[in-house]
C-alpha cells in the first residue's frame, strides 16, 4: 500500500488533532493531505512519539497523532512501554513501516529480516496495537482509535516509494512558532510572553 | 538522608516556579526528589525507560503550554545529547534540566561522569548552575525557570550530594 493514501484516510478522519511527523518523507506527505499550523515536525530521529506523548499528556482533552517511521522508532524503542505505562487515550501512534531507512539511502532496518513493531508495542505493554493491512481497514482502526480510552498504536506496511507532493513550507523554529500559536488559539492558552519594560512590572 | 531538607525544598521549588511535568529516572541520590514528584498530585510525572526520550516529552508539554523540567543522573545528560542538540538548540526551546553531579569533587560516584559534566554542557552552550546549599533551592530553581524561558535554551541546575543527602564515610 502507499503511504500517502494512507495519509489520505487519516486526513479525513483527524480533525483538528495535533500530527507530530519526523525527519523524512512522512512530514511532507503527509503535510500535503493536511497542510496548516497543528502540524509539528521533529528533526531528531527517534522523538516522534516522544513528543506526541508530551502533547497528549499535557492537553489531555486534545487528540494527537503521531507519525512514526521504522527506522525512528527503532531508534527510541523505550518510548513504548512509556507510553504503555501512561496510556494517555488522546494518542494515536501510527508506524509508517517501509522497512528502510528511507532518507538516509534505503538501507534495510530490522523491520524487513522480521522486527514486528506491532507485537513489540503490544509486547511493551501497549493493549491496542495492530496492523492495518488496506487503507480501508486503516479507516476502520483508526476511527476506532480516536474513540479509544487508551492510546492506540497502529503499524501500517507501504512501498518503498515517495509521491510527488509540494516542499515543506518553514524551518524549525517558525514551525515552532506557528504550531505553539495556533495551540494558543484553538484552546484559549496563553503560552508565549515577552519580558516587559520595568515600568510595568510591579517586581522583579 | 531524611534530615536533608534539600529534596523537599527542590520539589518546592519546582512548583513554586510554576513547573506541572516532570519526566524522571532513577538515580538512588535522587531518591527522596522523585518519591515527592512522583506522589505530588498537582505534577504530571513521566517515569522514563531513558532520558532521551524525557527531551522529547518534555518538548511536547511546552509545545501545549505546560511547564516542564527534567530530573536525572549526569550520565543520563549524556544520554540526551542528540535530544538536546537537534531538538532543544535546533528550535529554540527552553528546558530546565536538573542533573545529579555524580562524581562531583566529594562524591565518590562515576568520577569520569563527573569530569566531563561541565565540559559538556559547556560545549553545548547550555548554562548550568551548581546547587550547594539547600537553602538556596527554591530561588536558584525559580530563578533558571525564568531564565530557561528568556533564553530558550536549556539551562541546567547541577545537584550535588549536599543538597540530595548525606555523604558516605570517606566522601
Amino acid at each position: 500500500m502507499k503511504r500517502i493514501d494512507c495519509f489520505k484516510v487519516m486526513a479525513e478522519l483527524a480533525g483538528d488533532a495535533l500530527v507530530v511527523t519526523g525527519a523524512g518523507a512522512n512530514t511532507v506527505e503527509w503535510y500535503a493531505c493536511r497542510p496548516g499550523d497543528g502540524n509539528f515536525r521533529v528533526r531528531t530521529m527517534g522523538l516522534v512519539s516522544s513528543i506526541a506523548l508530551g502533547m497528549a499528556l499535557g492537553l489531555p482533552h486534545r487528540q494527537v497523532i503521531a507519525i512514526d517511521g521504522d527506522g525512528s522508532l527503532l531508534m527510541n524503542l523505550c518510548s513504548l512501554p512509556t507510553i504503555a505505562r501512561k496510556n494517555p487515550p488522546n494518542l494515536v501512534h501510527v508506524l509508517v513501516d517501509n522497512e528502510v531507512y528511507e532518507a538516509s539511502g534505503e538501507i534495510d532496518t530490522a523491520t524487513g529480516a522480521g522486527t514486528d513493531l506491532v507485537a513489540v508495542a503490544r509486547g511493551a505493554g501497549i493493549r491496542r496495537a495492530s496492523w492495518a493491512t488496506n487503507p480501508d481497514e486503516l479507516r476502520t482502526v483508526f476511527a476506532e482509535a480516536l474513540e479509544a480510552r487508551d492510546a492506540t498504536f497502529i503499524g501500517l506496511k507501504v512501498e518503498r516509494a515517495r509521491s510527488e507532493v509540494p516542499p515543506y513550507p518553514m524551518d524549525e523554529v517558525e514551525n515552532k512558532y506557528r504550531f505553539i500559536r495556533h495551540v494558543e488559539q484553538t484552546e484559549g492558552l496563553s503560552i508565549l510572553s515577552a519580558h516587559m519594560p520595568a515600568s510595568f512590572l510591579k517586581e522583579s | 538522608m531524611a534530615d536533608n531538607p534539600g529534596p523537599a525544598l527542590i520539589v518546592e521549588g519546582l512548583k513554586e516556579a510554576g513547573v506541572d511535568l516532570v519526566a524522571t529516572l532513577p538515580d538512588i541520590n535522587l531518591h527522596a526528589v522523585l518519591e515527592r514528584v512522583a506522589s505530588d498530585p498537582d505534577l504530571v510525572h513521566v517515569p522514563l525507560c531513558r532520558e532521551e526520550e524525557g527531551i522529547g516529552i518534555c518538548t511536547g508539554g511546552y509545545l501545549v503550554g505546560r511547564k516542564c523540567a527534567m530530573i536525572m543522573q549526569n550520565g543520563g545528560l549524556f544520554n540526551s545529547v542528540n535530544g538536546i542538540v537537534s531538538t532543544l538548540l535546533q528550535y529554540n526551546l527552553p528546558l530546565l534540566l536538573l542533573v545529579y553531579y555524580a562524581g562531583d569533587v566529594g562524591d565518590r560516584s562515576f568520577a569520569t561522569n563527573g569530569a566531563m559534566t561541565q565540559p559538556v554542557l559547556s560545549a553545548l552552550g547550555v548554562q548550568h548552575f551548581i546547587l550547594r546549599d539547600p537553602n538556596e533551592a527554591k530561588a536558584l530553581i525559580k530563578r533558571t525557570l525564568v531564565l530557561t524561558q528568556d533564553y530558550k535554551r536549556p539551562v541546567a541546575v547541577l545537584l550535588t550530594k549536599d543538597v540530595l543527602g548525606q555523604r558516605r564515610p570517606g566522601e
